[in-house]
């Protein structure tokens, strides 16, 4: 009596050893920022379209070029790259791709965070450094 | 079947378009967000084809993600899923609209 109930509440405590139950954890959390944030998205950049001549629209990329939005977006980088990534894994598992190297593939996806991120957090800390940009204008695009 | 299909459908679409939306946007563009700099981009077509896709299948996904979290905790009735299924239908409807709004100015602008 006095164990028994402690015993059934930890059944599959186990798994949290196993590295496909936190990747799942954290695509669920990370998922979940993101479905907020698409809303804000949506409301915040088309309400900057009330007003006239794109007056309220540049006020609101001002607000949001500021350095403590360019530092969250840093975070929110983090979130979508990581859902993006093992929700590649995820597919190629749908596919029975490396199902037998599960491991390998969630570090690969996770190896590409890293690297996307790297490439992310240098346009942001350059920006944030120099005011401008480090490809802006590049490839011929217009800015 | 069909909402797990188009979850992964919209999966692919998402980060084909966000990688395009976020290099020409953030990457190339960054500090000089606004209403000509995004103008002038959107003028070429392409990228305000990439921007409605990715509205369309950003809420979907999203919507029908936030759907599947609720139907481990919460939605444990017919009746219940229906609603919310419902509910969300109309909330994202009503977000691809504002959506749309909000890039109707530089539809060919």
């Amino acid at each position: 009596m006095s164990k028994k109930p402690r015993e059934t509440a930890n059944v599959g405590a186990g798994l949290w050893k196993a590295t496909g139950m936190w990747a799942w954890l954290l695509f669920r959390i990370s998922g979940l920022i993101l479905v907020f944030y698409l809303g804000a998205h949506i409301i915040i950049i088309s309400t900057g379209q009330f007003g006239t001549g794109g007056g309220t629209f540049d006020n609101v990329m001002d607000f949001l070029e500021h350095p403590v939005a360019i530092v969250l977006d840093i975070a929110l980088v983090v979130a979508v790259l990581y859902h993006a990534l093992n929700g590649v894994r995820i597919i190629l598992m749908d596919f029975g791709v490396g199902i037998h190297r599960h491991k390998l593939v969630f570090w690969s996806a996770m190896a590409v965070v890293v690297i996307c991120f790297v490439i992310f957090a240098y346009v942001a800390f350059s920006y944030l450094a120099n005011d401008v940009g480090p490809w802006n204008g590049a490839l011929g695009v217009v800015s | 079947m069909w909402a797990w299909l188009f979850q992964r459908i919209t999966a692919i679409l998402l980060i084909v378009c966000l990688a395009i939306h976020l290099t020409f946007t953030h990457l190339l563009n960054i500090g000089d967000l606004g209403y000509d700099n995004v103008a002038d981009r959107l003028a070429h077509g392409g990228l305000t084809a990439v921007d409605i896709i990715l509205l369309a299948a950003g809420i979907y996904h999203a919507l029908n993600g936030l759907r599947m979290v609720l139907m481990d905790y919460w939605l444990t009735s017919r009746t219940r899923a229906l609603a919310v299924t419902i509910v969300l239908w109309v909330v994202g409807i009503a977000f691809l609209v504002y959506g749309i709004w909000g890039l109707w100015p530089w539809i060919g602008y």
